[in-house]
């Protein structure tokens, strides 16, 4: 086991230097020059190139690259160009949002969308089943800015319980009260995927039910508590657990939708920020920091799968 | 006696009702405003930006030589006076005694020269004004003597307009930055620079040693009292966010709301509405170096004639009470409003478009319309534009960009022949970007260079204002530019606010505003 996680992280080595070469040349080769977003519409060439030059945009692209990929080695990505601080500081402001929401916007899926999966399978094509279907086709559909507006309206405008935007730092503050802010954000982001792993725990246990050694379950006279949990469940995880995994990334970097609309200082926002700003050094310190977190989680994931089914082995 | 204890009782009343109304009309110091603002600015160094939010939070920590007052006359701030010599080639500013910056140094020539030589050296619209000065200096503890090469009349509006502007720094936070933007946010303005938090908020606080200026508040000029212990420029990019905010009491006030909720939210008694004077214009600029466009007069007027840009406003911008379908180039609001050449504006007659293009000699050319995405009403616009274009018969290829990419596209001549963008308000004419040469669009003909150069020299007021109505008549013959229309932003804030005017004049300011006082 501790070879094969040597070799997954030997693996994501040239898998990074690729992906730090693709991001890199993908957003130098775009149009648009942040000398020119900076200073703005008005600025003239020669006030364009003065800044390009005090920022390094004037050498040769793979000697652009060269510094930046060897500052990655030594730990620095470099200085934001909108934020003038280090893209490793600009991120991990970023981070704590991102990481909370994550974390949360995942407890509440899996506590509603795995029990009501089991529920609407083991109750498969009862009213219950085509209620909890109906709710979830309805919630996996939905766009999420409407829902996070709607949301807000209710509780933060007319109930006035929570508060509509923004998430002041409890890193800085130490003030625990501020996950409040994470509230709406959290069952906004948690509705349509909670739905999503509704449909798959239920569809990959009923997949799982049909199976002989579930039949032999039944026919041994075994309790349905203990068929559906210990048989099925635990047999259709795989996928549920895969799935996890992907939203848990997603989560991370991929909710600029809500965190727009919630306002929330979140890496989806920052990446898509930076790339109107053209903040060369922000996108590819967050890009490839995605990139080496999606790996990790693809790691465990796969390393979960050990756990759930005994016959998998890695060696 | 009885008659004196009816007296004494009245003129009781009368001092409580004057106290307490004294009371309730004054804001109260201390509090803190929580402002949603739609973006977060890439700096606050004044001199190299001409970004609108830099500079409504900027105004707050730096103040130039001068400001304007309500009718956007430039009046004195650091200035105490001035003197203009030999023509209007010399000018001598006498600086304010005992102003203080937010590092307790007391500002003098020293620190006004070195602002005003990296302005003119790095700033945005520093070289408007520097490519017509011999010199600066200091020549004393607090003047400053410019020597012109040929009298130049907007030297005051130049000093006088913060967004791009010469705003005063200390000398040392000058000479560390030179090019790149000031990192050091000193100024002499009535809140400082605390701190910035990126993605949740920019954060003022009181000056407690800010030396105001006497005079009654006038515009920007005047008395500046900071009543709020603090200021928060928050981040927040979602419209209905910023609305439903301050509904909630989240924000205290929330700029650039859309103008489709203009109407319900002036009846909403949850927030009052306010409309920014300072109107801002759409711009479509026609490329002067190459393509079908380039010195093809007939050609521009014929596609100035097909627009209707009534429909163009309706579209974009939305309620009739946020837009004015103006052709002069200034607002109605300022003594620069013209009539010259207007008649050409806004014909939306097709007939005549296509008889004007059949004889400029034009066969069916492309002609290449660049547009961004990014901001919604350059969208919203060009998609009714390019219909009214199609239908007068011109090959438009409608090209659509973020932002980024079309300032970069738009620098290549060969790329495009007409872009959209828009010009925000501006005190003098000469700062409108089609009156620079190196604006792409390149309007360098020799009957406005001459028109131009006649416009910087002329000192007297109305001379200079019949000067510009020549200008606006050739920029309607020669076309290299067309305006949409005034379009006017709007704000909204919460009811528990005191001291903000209706209307704002160009950017919202927070001096002189506080919380309403409670009785």
């Amino acid at each position: 086991m501790i070879a094969y996680i040597c070799r997954r992280f030997l693996s994501m080595i040239p898998s990074l230097f690729l992906a730090s070469v693709i991001v890199f040349s993908f957003i130098h080769f775009i149009p648009g020059d942040p000398a020119q977003v900076m200073l703005g519409d008005q600025a003239t060439p020669e006030r364009v190139q003065q800044l390009r030059e005090s920022m390094g945009l004037d050498r040769p692209l793979y000697v652009q690259y060269a510094k930046w990929i060897g500052g990655v080695l030594r730990g620095d990505m470099g200085q934001s160009i909108f934020f003038h601080k280090p893209v490793l500081d600009v991120i991990a402001d970023r981070a704590e949002t991102s990481l909370l929401i994550a974390v949360f916007s995942m407890i509440l899926i899996i506590v509603v969308g795995v029990p009501i999966g089991i529920l609407s399978a083991v109750r498969c094509n009862s009213r219950l089943d085509q209620l909890f279907s109906g709710a979830s086709m309805f919630f996996a559909s939905i766009p999420t800015f409407w829902l996070g507006l709607n949301l807000m309206l209710l509780f933060a405008v007319t109930l006035k319980w929570l508060p509509t935007s923004g998430f002041p730092s409890i890193v800085e503050s130490g003030d625990w009260s501020n996950l409040r802010y994470l509230v709406l954000p959290c069952i906004t982001l948690a509705a349509p995927n909670s739905a999503l792993i509704i449909r798959l725990t239920r569809s990959s246990m009923l997949d799982v039910a049909r199976a002989d050694y579930v039949k032999t379950a039944w026919a041994k006279g075994l309790s349905e508590g203990s068929v559906t949990m210990r048989h099925i469940f635990r047999n259709s995880l795989i996928s549920v657990v895969s799935a996890l995994g992907f939203t848990f990334v997603a989560l991370l970097a991929g909710t600029v939708v809500t965190e727009t609309v919630f306002s929330l200082p979140g890496v989806g926002r920052l990446v898509v920020e930076s790339l109107l700003r053209r903040d060369y050094p922000t996108i590819q310190g967050v890009i490839l920091i995605v990139a080496f977190v999606y790996m990790l989680v693809n790691l465990l994931v796969d390393l979960s799968f050990a756990i759930l089914d005994p016959r998998i082995r890695y060696s | 006696m009885k008659g004196r204890k009816l007296l004494v009782f009245l003129a009781a009343c009368v001092c409580l009702v004057l106290v307490g109304g004294a009371a309730t009309a004054a804001p109260a110091k201390g509090g803190v405003l929580r402002m949603a603002v739609i973006d977060e600015p890439p700096t606050l160094d004044q001199h190299v930006v001409t970004s609108d939010l830099t500079t409504m939070i900027a105004q707050h920590i730096f103040e130039g030589l001068y400001t304007f007052n309500a009718k956007y006359a430039p009046v004195p701030l650091l200035v105490k006076s001035d003197e203009v010599k030999d023509g209007g080639k010399v000018v001598v500013l006498h600086l304010r005694d005992g102003v203080k910056f937010h590092n307790g140094k007391v500002m003098d020539a020293e620190d006004v020269l070195a602002s005003l030589n990296r302005w003119g050296k790095f700033g945005a619209r520093g070289p408007v004004l520097f490519g017509n000065l011999e010199k600066v200096e200091a020549t004393g503890k607090l003047d400053i003597t410019m020597t012109f090469k040929a009298p130049f009349a907007p030297w005051k509006n130049l000093l006088a307009f913060l967004n791009g502007g010469p705003v005063i720094y200390p000398k040392d936070v000058v000479a560390t930055a030179e090019k790149k933007p000031i990192e050091q946010y000193i100024g002499t303005g009535p809140y400082k620079f605390a701190e910035r938090n990126p993605g949740r908020y920019i954060k003022l606080v009181r000056f407690d040693d800010y030396a105001s200026r006497t005079e009654p508040a006038d515009g920007y000029s005047g008395k500046r009292e900071a009543l709020f212990d603090e200021i928060r420029f928050i981040p927040v990019p979602d419209v209905g966010t910023r609305v439903n905010g301050v509904k909630a009491g989240d924000y205290d006030y929330a700029e650039q709301i859309l103008g489709d909720l203009f109407d319900s939210l002036k009846a909403d008694d949850a927030v009052v509405t306010t409309v920014n004077q300072g109107a801002t214009q759409g711009l479509m600029f026609f490329n002067s170096k190459t393509g079908p466009l380039k010195e093809n007069f007939k050609l521009r007027r014929a596609l100035q004639a097909a627009m209707n840009m009534e429909a163009v406003l309706r579209t974009a911008v939305g309620p009739k009470e946020l837009w004015k379908a103006s052709g002069s180039f200034m607002p109605d609001s300022t003594t620069w409003y013209s009539k010259s050449g207007v008649d050409a504006f806004s014909n939306g007659s097709a007939e005549k478009a296509k008889a004007l293009a059949k004889e400029a000699g034009y066969a069916g050319e492309k002609i290449t319309l660049m547009a961004s995405t990014s901001y919604k009403f350059h969208h919203d616009s060009t998609m009714v534009l390019v219909k009214q274009l199609k239908d007068a018969g011109f090959n438009i290829d409608y090209q659509i960009y973020d932002w980024a990419t079309l300032i970069s596209k738009r620098a290549d001549p060969a790329q495009w022949d007409i872009f959209f963008t828009h010009h925000g308000f501006v005190p003098d004419p000469v700062l409108y970007t089609f009156m620079s040469e190196s604006y792409p669009g390149w309007w360098t003909t020799e009957t406005k260079r001459a028109l131009a150069k006649e416009f910087s020299a002329t000192m007297d007021d109305a001379a200079r204002k019949l000067v510009w109505d020549k200008i606006q008549a050739l920029a309607y013959e020669e076309v290299p530019v067309i305006k949409t229309g005034d379009h006017f932003t709007y704000d909204i804030y919460s009811p528990k606010l005191d001291g903000l005017s209706a209307s704002s004049l160009i950017w919202p300011k927070f001096w002189g505003v506080g919380f309403k006082a409670t009785k």
